[in-house]
């Protein structure tokens, strides 16, 4: 990988951050429904409370300068005060995004495991009865609000059958120190995982599958046969190789939605999450969280893309020396 | 007289039409393949509950007291679904959430396809420089994501069965712009196209009389499958307590379950029958998407 | 001994509920150190008919009647008994500019394959010499081993292709248009390359090809199809020998396709294309199949099929009504 295409991903890369940071001051900043506005409709404030608090979000400012401000503030780290937990919002963050990542991390992991495990196995054999049924089952999966799959879950596992905990990401205590706490950690994550696992599949599951129909009709694959090689190894060597690409592609871009999915998970299951934050901060209009949320949700998918760029060509041997 | 009826321009027959295929009916296409036709019937079935259903059906009144005896109860013979934590009959409500979601779903869609469409066939048809800028923000757009997105924006300018629609319609474009861009490319390069534009016509007319019709087929396929989208995501905002709290869809209602407790007294009658409406709609959609996507493409995704 | 052996050979296409015969009633043998060409248009069956032989046929296509590779029946066995045979005796070579070779592997790895496949206990040392050796016999440095497919040209990446067929010592090899699709140079160098392994190797070669001219070149033998069965065959020289007076080509087709190439049509004769296109397979046809296209067409031709018959001595035979003078 050249030092000059790494820079030029780079230079991009900044580029697009900064336009996500200018988006999320438009949206939050300029857009009618700015938070002392909407706070005023709500709760009935004299105008003096109202310009005391322009004055203390600096919406007194031209707009111009609010901008500034809030890049400046950016860049220094600061998003702002938390109205409801008054903290400052990163303090609110921090084991937040650590517990997203923990849950993300676990059910995207299974998600592809079991996704393109599908789609090799419906891909291989296109049209055939095993191929159909994956498809099928795939589309009910894809159909399924990741939320409401949650709640059927809570039902059978938690509410009918007492299996598992319904709530939480622990019982006992926040601690890492003994194994028990682990136990119940992995206990609270099993649910949420596997509603998230159960809706992803699907997108995974169709992407691996179309991308390797594609690949299974290339020469090279009748060359593999050709010569003697055993099914699993054309499959797998030749095809699935090959059929990498297009799926490293598709996976960054589904990242949005699988983050759509894990604030429905965290609702769910009140996983105490960027999910979990961001929905609490809807339903008691805390904006600084909100729009922090929003900014580290749109920024994480930014990097993933950025990441499957650079996986991509380091995947593919003519875009990595052209 | 239109230019291509001109004398010393002869015109192949077949020359401008996607796929032979395209030529027959959509329903019939997708009426000749299984998935497809499951999906045509579970839409139809949906549409017919939901639309005649409330008028037809015998509704227990609803029993507004909120004595212990008239909420969440379980399903009985006056109220075939039982009732929800307020005493309210949860088959009527379901059938009338059904044509929120419904009417949320389309508004939706009708807006992402003719933002996400005319900005495909701008961008493919032009290129140059206002595609290259067109595709940069699309790019942005399509990256931005868009549960977070319909979130803030929804949070921001209020909850109403107008502002969601908007709101979702505005953020469900992007993947349209891209599909629609790439055959605009190929189809701008065809002889055709190319003869009549060097004879003069307008840029509005090649594209309207020419390139119009050629992406109307795969326009429809991706509208079925944006559909099935937008009303996904509408429920997941009216889940998070973000829907119009007048006009109750399948989503608000699970967002009522959820918050008033049902889950935990095994309230499976409030639960199940909205989200299986949602399943089945959204199912039915995508089954016919696919089946269309698979009619138009018939060389990718390995399909016969 | 006969190297491949093809006995009435029939091959089947089903598409949803329709058939297809692209192959019908084929005999073609091949001795060890022989190199045969089969002609015709494309649509004709070759491919189908070079496919059916190593077992490669798509999942729709039926073969029928028998395929012997040294002596092995190769039709009706399983995929794991084909796979032993598979480039241990028979390898394939496909069109050049097509995308034979896997794209995101180097190419030392791809010659390297099989052999490690089939000769799991040669080492590895030997392995990778032996990968050296076979570049450097098909002209590419060995130096280059490390490369992927996309940094060749089309001539190197069909050389690459030859050296990989050659890995494991295989006796018959099969090239489908090894040449079309490459420039004119590195057409003929292909073609030179080929003719020389074959004769310095001893190998049966079975060439497939539209190119007269590449098939005059390299073969001792033509077989000429149309519309999926055997028309004429016989030596090369006497169906496609140098100048019109040592040429007897018998059949129509034949004639037709020689006067369409520019090459053997002769310096001063403006080759002429062949009107109109092989019929269509899906409607039984009962009389001869180029009976269309044939411009000395008799009414005999409508009504029978005519079947291959000698034209001057065993080697040299022709399926059609006005060779051997019993025309009615």
């Amino acid at each position: 990988m050249s030092v000059r295409y790494l820079a030029r991903k780079v230079f991009s890369l900044a580029v697009t951050l900064y336009a996500v940071a200018t988006f999320n001051f438009l949206l939050f900043h300029v857009l009618p429904g700015n938070p002392v506005r909407l706070m005023a409709r709500a709760g009935h404030l004299d105008p003096a409370a109202v310009a005391q608090l322009k004055q203390l979000f600096g919406l007194d400012r031209s707009l111009p300068i609010q901008y500034l401000i809030y890049l400046r503030d950016l860049i220094q780290g600061n998003l702002g005060f938390s109205y409801v937990y008054r903290q400052p919002v990163t303090t609110v963050l921090g084991p937040a995004i650590r517990n997203t990542i923990l849950l993300l991390g676990t059910a995207t992991l299974l998600t592809i495991v079991v996704g393109v495990g599908l789609g090799v196995i419906a891909g291989a054999r296109a049209n055939s009865r095993t191929d159909t049924s994956v498809v099928v089952s795939s589309l009910v999966l894809w159909s399924l609000p990741t939320f409401w799959t949650g709640m059927i879950l809570i039902f059978i596992c938690g509410v009918w059958f007492h299996l598992l905990p319904i709530s939480g990401i622990n019982t006992l205590g926040y601690s890492f120190t003994s194994l028990g706490h682990l136990v119940d950690l992995g206990k609270h994550l099993i649910l949420p995982t596997l509603t998230l696992a159960l809706v992803n599949v699907a997108e995974f599951a169709l992407i691996t599958r179309s991308s390797l129909v594609d690949v299974m009709s290339e020469d090279y694959m009748v060359t593999a046969r050709a010569k003697g090689l055993r099914r699993r190894v054309i499959v797998w060597r030749h095809g699935v190789r090959n059929a990498l690409l297009p799926i490293v592609t598709a996976t960054a871009l589904y990242m949005g939605l699988v983050l759509g999915g894990a604030i429905q998970v965290e609702a769910v299951f009140s996983w105490p999450g960027m999910g979990l934050l961001s929905y609490k901060a809807v339903l008691s209009r805390d904006y600084p969280v909100l729009e922090a949320s929003f900014l580290i949700f749109a920024v994480a998918v930014i990097i993933m893309n950025f990441a499957s760029d650079l996986l991509y060509r380091a995947l593919d041997p003519r875009v990595r020396q052209s | 007289m239109s230019l291509d009826e001109r004398p010393g321009l002869p015109v192949e027959p077949g020359e401008d039409t996607l796929q032979p295929s395209s030529r027959i009916p959509w329903w019939r296409a997708v009426w000749g393949d299984r998935m497809g036709r499951v999906g045509l019937v579970l839409v139809i079935v949906v549409l017919a509950l939901v639309v005649v259903g409330p008028m037809i059906f015998p509704f227990a009144a609803s029993s507004f007291g909120l004595s212990a005896n008239s909420i969440l109860q379980p399903p009985s013979g006056g109220h075939w679904l039982g009732t929800d934590e307020l005493g309210r009959d949860v088959f009527r409500q379901v059938l009338v959430g059904g044509q929120i979601s419904l009417l949320v779903g389309l508004s939706a869609t009708a807006i992402a396809m003719v933002v996400g469409a005319g900005l495909g066939l701008v961008s493919g048809y032009y290129a140059g420089w206002r595609d290259n800028v067109l595709m940069r923000i699309t790019d942005f757009f399509l990256v931005l994501p868009t549960l977070p997105l319909i979130i803030a924006l929804a949070a921001l300018l209020g909850q109403s069965v107008v502002i969601t629609s908007l709101v979702i319609g505005l953020t469900s474009w992007p993947q349209t712009t891209r599909i629609i861009r790439s055959q605009v490319l190929s189809l701008r390069e065809r002889p055709l196209v190319l003869r009549v534009r060097s004879l003069g016509a307008t840029d509005r007319r090649t594209i309207w009389v020419h390139i119009f019709p050629n992406v109307s087929p795969l326009i429809f396929a991706n509208l079925v499958l944006v559909l099935a989208g937008a009303i996904l995501s509408e429920a997941s905002l009216a889940f998070l307590g973000l829907g119009d709290p007048v006009h109750v869809s399948w989503g608000t209602m699970l967002h009522f379950a959820f918050t008033s407790g049902a889950m935990s007294r095994g309230a499976w009658w409030y639960v199940l029958p909205p989200g299986i409406g949602i399943v089945i709609l959204v199912l039915g959609f995508s089954l016919v998407g696919h089946s269309l996507d698979r009619i138009l493409n018939p060389q990718s995704r390995g399909a016969r | 001994m006969t190297l491949l052996e093809i006995k009435d050979l029939c091959v089947d296409y089903t598409v949803g509920a329709d058939s297809l015969r692209a192959v019908d009633q084929v005999s073609i043998s091949v001795a060890a150190g022989e190199a045969v060409g089969i002609a015709g248009e494309s649509g004709c069956g070759k491919t189908t008919l070079g496919l059916a032989v190593p077992g490669l046929l798509p999942a729709n296509a039926t073969p029928t009647g028998s395929v012997q590779l040294l002596g092995e029946e190769m039709i009706g066995r399983s995929e794991d008994d084909l796979n032993e045979l598979r480039w241990t005796k028979v390898s394939f070579i496909f069109q050049g500019a097509m995308n034979a070779l896997n794209p995101v592997h180097r190419i030392d790895r791809q010659i390297l394959e099989p052999i490690r496949t089939h000769e799991p206990n040669t080492a590895s040392t030997a392995a990778k010499e032996r990968v050296s050796q076979l570049l450097e016999l098909v002209g590419v440095s060995p130096s280059r081993a490390r490369s992927f497919p996309h940094e060749f040209s089309g001539g190197m990446r069909q050389r690459v292709m030859i050296a990989m067929a050659l890995a494991c010592r295989p006796s018959l090899l099969i090239a489908d248009e090894p040449t079309t699709a490459l420039d004119v140079i590195s057409q003929s160098q292909i073609l030179s390359l080929l003719g020389d392994l074959q004769r310095e190797q001893q190998l049966g070669l079975l060439l497939i090809s539209h190119d007269l001219a590449a098939i005059r070149r390299t073969c001792d033998r033509v077989v000429v199809m149309y519309a999926g069965v055997v028309v004429e065959t016989g030596p090369t020289a006497v169906i496609l020998g140098r100048g019109t007076e040592q040429r007897t080509a018998a059949h129509p087709y034949t004639q037709a396709l020689i006067k369409a190439h520019p090459d053997l049509a002769g310096e001063r004769v403006l080759a002429q294309a062949l009107p109109g296109h092989p019929p269509d397979l899906s409607i039984p046809i009962k009389g001869c199949r180029f009976y269309d296209r044939c411009s000395v067409r008799e009414s005999i031709c409508h009504e029978v099929a005519p079947t291959l018959r000698p034209v001057a001595g065993t080697a040299h035979l022709a399926a059609c009504h006005l060779v051997g003078g019993d025309v009615t």
